[in-house]
Parts: C-alpha cells; structure tokens; sequence
C-alpha cells in the first residue's frame, strides 16, 4: 500500500488524530473541506484501512400538535385533576373548559382509578404524585430530543397518544482512525508527494474514424506504388457503370433488385456520340439484343468504382497509366453483419504495353504485403467486363480460413475497343471494409458505421 | 451466384481415377466458390456465364481436363434422322419465334440424376434464359410425343393437363392459379394467343415458357428423352440446347437430330467454331514464355482442341462454351489450363509518379485540423432515411431524392445534408459520457438539372454547457488554420435550429453554410439531454471545386 496521501486525506488524518472521533459534518467544519471532498478521503482511508465509519441509526422526537398543547397547557389528565382538586365539578362544565380533550383525560383519570363520578358529577379520589409522560413532555418541549436522553417507559406513554410526538430516524456516521492511521505523520517532509498509483479519470482522444484510417493506408500505399487517385461521382448513368463495362441490358446485376436507381432521374449527356454508337454495336453484336439508350440514361448509385476509372481511359486514352479511384459504392443487399448497402471500394487500373497478368498478381502481392498479408493464393473467377479474371484469396489466421479479397482481370476487347482504348488494361477492385475488418477484428461489418462511442473512444488505432 | 451441390462419389464415378480431397482443391481452379463442404458433398458457386457447371457431369468435364484425364473438346455426336419433325406455325412469330430441339435416347435416369437435370433446367432458366424470358426449356418422355410435333398458338381457353397435375386446366387457369403462371406469364403479354407444342395426336406437349404436360413427364424409368428450347432468338435458344446436349451425352445417352422448319425456324447445328490466335498474344498478355505446344496442351485441358496453323494457334470450341467470345477468352482458357497455381506473381518497377487527389489530400487536411480541436470523426451512410434526414429535424422535404425498391427501410434517400446523421449518431450514444463532439466530412446530394454531388463538413457538440460562442470559435479556428479564410455570422433561422441562436455563416460575403444551438424539438425527438450546437458548411467551392 503506498504511503502517498491526497491532500484531503491529509487534512482528514491530522483533524482525527486530535479530535479521534467525528461525524463528517464536524470533519466538514474542521478541514474546510466540502462535503463531497469529505466523502471521497473518506472513502480513501476506509479503503486503505486507515480509518473506521461507525454508522449508527438514532431516534429523535420532537412534539407534535397535541404534543405542543400539552407542554404549554398540561397534559389533559393533569388539567382534569386539577380542575376538580377543591370541588367536584358537573361533567358539562368540564366539557366546556376541556373542549376536545376533555374524553381523553377522563378515560385515563378513570382507568387509573384517580376520580369517581356520581349524579354528573366528578370527584378526585386521589392525585399521583407524577403523571407518566409529563418528564418526557417537559425535556423534549419545543426542542428535538434524542431516544437515548430519554425515559422509556414515561416516554411509552406519549407514544400511545395520537399527534403528541414526531419521530425522527436520523443516521449518524462517525469516523476515527484505526491504529495504523492514528500512527501517520502526515506533516513530514516526504507528504508533498503524491500517489501516482492511483487510478486517474478517463480522458477520451479525438481521432480520425477507424475505417478512414485503413482508407487512408491503402490509398497511400497504391501512391507509393506509382499510381494516381482520381475521383469520380457516386451517381452515374447506367452507360459507364454498365454498358461501357460490357454488362448487358438484361444482365440480372442490372436489375432493381440488386442495384439502386434513382426515382425518376435520367441523364441525357451520357458520352460522346461515338461512344454510345460503339459500345452499342459492341452489345447487339455480342449479347443479340436490342440495345435501349434509355436504359443507359438512368442514373444509378455506382454498384463500382470502376465506372470512374473507365470514364477516364475513355477521356484520356493513355498509352501508359497508373490510377486508382476510391471511394463508396452502392449494393440494393438486405444489411447484415456481412452486409452493407453502402462501402468503399478501390479500383485501379494499369495500362501500357508491358501489362499482363503476372504483372497484375505482383502488384496485388505487393500491396497485401504492405497491408501486413502475406499469406495468399489466386484463384479464377469472372467478371462481365474482365478476361482473365481472378480473385485474391487471403488467409486469416483468427478464423482460421481464405477468404475473397480483390478481384481482378484484363479488361476485354469489348470493353476497350469500343472506347478507343488500345493497349491492354490491367484492372483489380475490391471492398476496403473486408480489409478494415481482419485488420480490427471486426465480425459485423455495421459496427464501422454505428458510430457507437464506446467503439471509437477504445478501439486501438495501430493494428 | 447459382450453387450447385455434388457428392464426391458421383464426382468420382464421373472424373475416374481422383481422391475427395484433390476434388476439393481443383474446384476452385475451374472458377468454382467452395460454400460448404463435408464428408460427402460439397457446395460451389458457379458464374452463369459457365451453365454446363449447373451439373456434376459438366464439372466432371472440367476436372478431367485438368487432371488430364481426359483433354480436348467434347464432340457432340448427334445421329442424324429423319424420325422427329417438328413444324413451326407463323401465329408464334410475334410471341416466342423460336424452337429447336434435340432427342435422347437409350439412357439410364437415376434419382440422382433427374435431381442434377432438374437442377440444370433451374439455372439455365434463371441465368442465360434470363427468367425464362430469353429462352426456356422442356424435357418431355420421348415415348409419350407423337411425332411430327407443331409448334403453333391457341387461344387462352384451350385445356391441358399440366404438369405435377391430374386435372385439364385452361390456359387462363394456369396463368393465374399456379406459381409458375403468375411468375412468369408476364412474358407472354396481353395477346390472346399463347404459343403451344402439340404432338400428332393433337395432345399439348408444353406450353412455354410456363409449364409442361403432365403427359410427357420424365421419372426414373424414362429411357428416352425429348429436350424442347424456345425463345425470342434462335442463337440463344441453340445456346442453351447446346449445354443440355452435352451434359445428356455425357451421361451416356445418344442424340439423335430434330428437324425443324416453318416461319423462320431452322433445325439446330451445334456446330463447333474456330478462333485464331497468336501465341505471342498468349504470352504476353499472361506475362510467359510458352513453347506452342504448351499453349495447346493447356488449351486442350481446358476441354478445348486446339492445333498450330503457321505461327497461329487454332482453336477449336464446342458449342456449349458460348462464353468465348475471342481471342482473350483464350488467354484465359490457356492461363486455367496451364493453372492459375504456376503463374508467378512478378512486380514489373512502375515508370509513373503517384499523386494522392488534391481534393482528398485537403480533406485529410481538415480532419486533422478537427481532431486537434478535439473532434471525433463519424462516418454516416449517404444513402439514409426520410426519417433522419427530415422527420426527426422538421427540415423542407420537398426536393428528396430517393431510389427505387431498396431492400431496406433505412436506406432509401440520399442525403443531402450531414448534419442529421450527426444528430442520430448522438442519440445513439446518450448513454456514453459528454461532452460528446463528432464531426465528418462526406458527399450531398442536390437535385438539380440532374444531381449535383457537393462535399461538405458538418460538426456537432454536445454538452451541458455547450454554446454557441463555443461552436463559432471551432468553426473559425478551423477554416483560419487550415485555409486562411475568416468567417462572418449573420443572424438567420432554419429549422434545424434554435430560433435567435443560429446563423448563417459567411465568406467573402458569401453564404457557405449554417451555425447554431440545434432546435430544442429535434433534441427531444432524439430524447437528448443536453444542448448540441454544431454547423455545416460546404467545401465545394470554398477550398476545392
């Protein structure tokens, strides 16, 4: 236990070892402590078995209405006795000078055998010598008086009595110090010190949110990598989110229930004459359906980010390039803890004549190492607007499984062509939540969006 | 994504010599998701753009090419004949224009397998056949068609016994009362003719693309088969046929041609086609240097055939691989055959400079700048709630832009403001200790000519003794440090504020947002027990465009 005192403990300590026993009111009035101050070195010292609380429960009384009549007229009893001392009086005489207590006092004068009525008449047969209660009534008088100050038995016979008395139950602490405590030297010269084992108060650090961290890392992490971060609009015609990524019109990813349109919005400057013509031929050629521009004009929430990146190797046409887009993306999903409507995603592009798929891995390898994995695998999938395609499997060690982090691919020629983009583009995408959650430890993917407090304040920032 | 579920010992029956265990490693090299596994099954997603994977025996193709059990592409050998016709009438050129159809007979029908070939109908039906609408399929009991067949239209009082049936039903009874109609008899229109297959006898075969005849049902003591696919285009239609063809043969049966001929119609070919490629191509694009004999042995285990012309590779595809569209379809074919496994990942140095978003590097900026001033960054959904964004603050309504069928309640407007979800993020919290300060940068939404997506900063406070001094003195701390911009209040009312405690905030005499004590409603809605001040103000066009 260390030997460091608060300076409320100190002043409590020298109080008691002068004064040895005291409620807090009185250690109140002798440090010049405030209540609270009181009750916390209180608790201090008591926690140190330094000092002892003595709580005791006391009864007090003071009179009642009755009570109060009594002391300044007598008790009814006595007025009675009085009253007919010298002479019997008649009972309705008696009733009109005693009034409502008049019944009351004639019931005890009878049961104690003190008067005798005969013919409306009443007789003293003999006076007490003491009345019960009349030395209780006396010391309470119009004061408060403890149970312990008092008779018990003459006190008993007020207590029987409607509105005589006031009861009070009043708990009283008192403090003293135990043997060790009586024992301190507060005053010495070491006790400026102060108990730096003690617990402090909380304080809670303003910080960036914890996805925007992991954001940020990947979005250094591909500059670092040579590539350039453009942006892109979250609302875009299904012409770049869709038919310009070769996804046909009738393809069940179109459909309502998996991406989000806006009510009635349509955009009439979609692309440039050209575009709308080639990637039009480019679909009736190679899905054999009718292509709708209307279709194409409706706005959706970007189910990708790659809507951004093609929209500028359509615009720019580079011959060598190295972008990433990051941003939000839009799924019509039921929410789960697996899933959001909304998340970000990072999509990047390499275009040059050297791009190919081993290439593509490397780069993907690279960036896993950088975000702290290293154990992965590639495995192929399909994307409508990529071939080949792959995905990314990583292992996790918590749960002890592989699980699908990027996906990526070449874009097809019918992606490319139509847009005048002529050398090979690598591409890769994927959702930075996933990552955000091996990398917290997360299992519900909503937690990043409660804003839940008790998260944000605690949860470690570098992980 | 479809699942297809398959039990290891059919697989392995199916594959030939394979352990459950190298089964469930080369799944997923064919493109395969593994869902679930145990002792004797597994689960796997498959991309629809692959329907022959809709069964075991199309998986089992593939696994055999990779294990090189058996390469190269599976020939169709479809017997020619002259015993089944079937005649087209032009009523159904405006309905569903096209049939085309395949027999197969002297086969053996498990329980298993009718579970696998009704499963196939399923995800063709969902996935290429695009519900039924594209293209749609029938598997009749060859024994009960009488042949020739006509495909013809009748009008909606005509009866039938439908399938899974004892009754005759109408047309107009099916397309009502049964599951199958009310899904799917959108697809015919209004018209009062409906398209039909009816054999010699004048019994309905099918009614496409709704239902069968209970006539013509296939049990596990069906030996031969009649396989009906119809549609609004016949290279579709062909597509699909051409996956059933191939999975029917491959589970032994032997096909046998259907004629077909009348208003357009034609019978099948499920012919093979032929694409030309450079191996240079090949290589580069998979970043290799593969020998041609390689490149064709790895085309050949991909169940593709495949021989050198000059300095070109020719490769030869089977029907039902529609999916290869060219000559980088190929490169991928190649990339699986030789195995995704053996590519080496190389890290080619990058001849650009990466350069972060001005915009993205400003904000980062602005965070910082906030949380120096004590603020915690939250992070809200753009697409929110009318009850967030308008109920809870009493704010104007009238410009809302919403999306359509969404799937949830809370997620259903975009926002065009942040300050609200700020709000209800600090009646979430109330139970959490104060002062409470959140602030988050992010995109609005405003409806204008089409929508105009603006950047803006929003910041709350909240505490028992929070002001408005207090929130005006981080408001100008913020913009003076980060970008040397002073601010001016004027007094103004919004809803979302106290009356005669808010303000519109200026710069350059130019309104850029709003400051106040947030209304004493809204703060009771949310059953918050302290004041809140905050702001928000646009970025767009104050520090970036």
């Amino acid at each position: 236990m260390s030997q460091v005192f608060h300076e409320i403990e100190k002043k409590i300590i020298s109080v008691l070892k002068i004064e040895l026993k005291l409620t807090p009111e009185k250690l109140e009035k002798l440090t010049l402590l405030s209540p609270d101050q009181v009750r916390r070195g209180i608790e201090w010292l008591k926690h140190k078995e330094l000092a002892i609380v003595d709580a005791s429960t006391n009864v007090e009384y003071s009179l009642g209405k009755n009570g109060l009549e009594s002391f300044q007229r007598g008790l009814p009893e006595k007025r009675l006795l009085d009253l007919i001392k010298n002479n019997p009086k008649d009972i309705s005489d008696l009733q009109k000078e005693l009034g409502s207590v008049f019944g009351p006092a004639m019931g005890l004068a009878k049961k104690n055998d003190w008067i005798d009525a005969k013919e409306n008449k009443i007789y003293l047969k003999n006076y007490p010598s003491n009345l019960p209660g009349e030395k209780s009534l006396k010391q309470i008088g119009e004061g408060i008086t403890s149970e312990t100050q008092l008779d018990k038995a003459d006190l008993a016979s007020l207590l029987k009595r409607p509105n005589f008395l006031v009861e009070n139950i009043v708990k009283t602490k008192k403090i003293s110090l135990t043997k060790t405590g009586q024992s301190l030297d507060v005053t010495s010269p070491g006790s400026g010190a102060i108990d730096v084992e003690a617990k402090v108060p909380d304080v809670f650090v303003a910080r960036t949110h914890p996805l925007k961290d992991t954001i940020d890392e990947i979005r250094e992490i591909f500059v670092t990598l040579g590539f350039t971060e453009i942006l892109g609009n979250m609302t875009q015609p299904s012409f770049w989110n869709f038919d310009a990524l070769f996804t046909p019109q009738d393809h069940p990813a179109r459909e309502l229930q998996d991406t989000f349109y806006l009510d009635g919005i349509s955009s009439k400057e979609i692309g440039t004459p050209e575009q709308i013509r080639k990637v039009s031929e480019s679909h009736k050629k190679n899905w054999r359906y009718f292509w709708d521009i209307n279709e194409a004009q409706r706005m959706v929430l970007r189910t990708h980010t790659t809507c951004v990146t093609i929209k500028h190797l359509a615009e720019n046409k580079s011959d060598e390039a190295r972008i990433f887009s990051l941003g939000r993306v839009f799924r019509n999903e039921k929410v789960s803890y697996k899933h959001l409507v909304e998340f970000n995603q990072i999509e990047g592009v390499v275009v040059g004549k050297d791009a190919s798929l081993r290439n593509l891995m490397g780069i993907q390898r690279e960036f896993y190492k950088r975000i702290g994995i290293t154990k992965i695998k590639f495995w192929p999938t399909f994307f409508p607007y990529t071939e080949p395609s792959l995905q990314t499997m990583v292992y996790n060690e918590r749960l002890g499984k592989w699980i699908e982090l990027f996906g990526m691919g070449i874009f097809r020629p019918e992606v490319t062509k139509p847009l005048g983009i002529t050398k090979p583009v690598l591409a890769w995408g994927g959702g930075i939540e996933r990552i955000a959650m091996l990398k917290y430890g997360l299992d519900d993917v909503r937690e990043f969006y409660n804003n839940n407090l008790n998260w944000l304040r605690n949860v470690t920032k570098c992980q | 994504m479809p699942v297809v579920t398959l039990s290891y010992s059919r697989l392995q029956k199916l594959v030939g010599k394979v352990s459950k265990k190298q089964i469930s490693e080369l799944l997923p090299f064919l493109g395969l998701d593994i869902e679930s596994e145990d002792k004797n099954s597994v689960r796997v997603e498959y991309s629809p753009n692959r329907p022959d994977y809709s069964t075991d025996i199309g998986i089992a193709l593939g696994l055999q090419g990779l294990l090189g059990i058996k390469t190269g592409a599976l020939k169709l050998n479809v017997r020619k004949s002259n015993r089944f016709t079937i005649n087209v009438k032009s009523g159904v050129s405006k309905i569903r224009p096209f049939i085309t159809g395949i027999v197969a007979t002297n086969g053996k029908i498990d329980q298993e397998l009718l579970e696998q070939i009704i499963q196939m109908q399923e995800d063709l039906h969902m996935g290429i056949g695009r519900k039924r609408k594209k293209s749609s399929i029938g598997i009749h009991d060859l024994d009960s068609c009488s042949f020739p067949l006509t495909y013809t239209t009748t009008t909606r009082i005509a009866k039938f016994i439908p399938l899974k049936s004892t009754q005759e039903s109408s047309i107009s009874e099916i397309l009502e009362n049964l599951d199958v109609g009310r899904e799917y008899g959108h697809i015919l229109g209004n018209s009062g003719q409906v398209p039909i297959l009816i054999d010699s006898n004048g019994n309905t075969v099918s009614f496409p693309p709704i239902i069968n005849a209970a006539k013509t049902t296939v049990t596990t003591k069906t030996k031969n088969l009649f396989i009906e696919v119809t549609g609004i285009n016949k290279e579709d239609a062909e597509d699909m046929l051409s996956v059933v063809a191939t999975i029917l043969q491959s589970a032994r049966f032997t096909l046998e041609h259907v004629k077909i001929s009348g208003a357009k119609n034609s019978s099948p070919k499920l012919v093979q086609r032929k694409i030309s490629i450079n191996p240079t191509v090949i290589n580069q694009m998979l970043g290799l240097n593969l020998k041609s004999s390689q490149i064709i042995s790895s085309l050949k285990k991909s169940r593709l055939d495949a021989s050198s012309k000059g300095k070109n590779i020719v490769c030869t595809i089977p029907a039902y691989r529609f999916d290869i569209f060219g000559p980088m379809d190929l490169v991928e074919e190649t990339a699986l055959g030789y195995g995704i496994q053996n590519l080496e990942p190389t890290l080619s140095p990058s001849q650009t400079l990466g350069q972060i978003s001005p915009i993205s590097s400003q904000l980062k900026s602005l965070s910082q700048i906030m949380i120096g001033l004590g603020y915690l960054e939250a992070l809200n959904s753009s697409l929110t709630s009318k009850r967030v964004l308008y109920d809870m603050t009493n704010r104007n309504s009238n410009k809302i832009i919403s999306v359509l069928d969404s799937k949830s309640q809370e997620h259903t407007i975009l926002r065009d403001s942040i300050l609200p979800g700020l709000l209800e993020n600090l009646s979430r919290n109330i139970h959490e200790s104060y002062p409470q300060k959140l602030f988050e940068t992010g995109t609005i939404f405003l409806k204008n000519n089409i929508i105009d997506e603006k950047t803006n900063l929003a910041a709350v406070c909240a505490h028992k003794e929070a002001n408005f001094s207090e929130i005006k003195s981080i408001l100008q701390a913020a913009l003076k440090i980060g970008f040397n911009l002073e601010i001016e209040t004027r007094t103004s009312s919004h809803e979302t504020f106290q009356e005669g405690k808010m303000a519109s905030i200026l710069v350059h005499g130019k309104t850029i947002g709003m400051i106040g004590e947030i209304n004493s409603n809204t703060i009771e809605n949310y059953k918050i027990r302290v004041p809140v001040v905050g702001f928000e103000i646009n970025l767009s066009g104050l520090i970036f465009d």
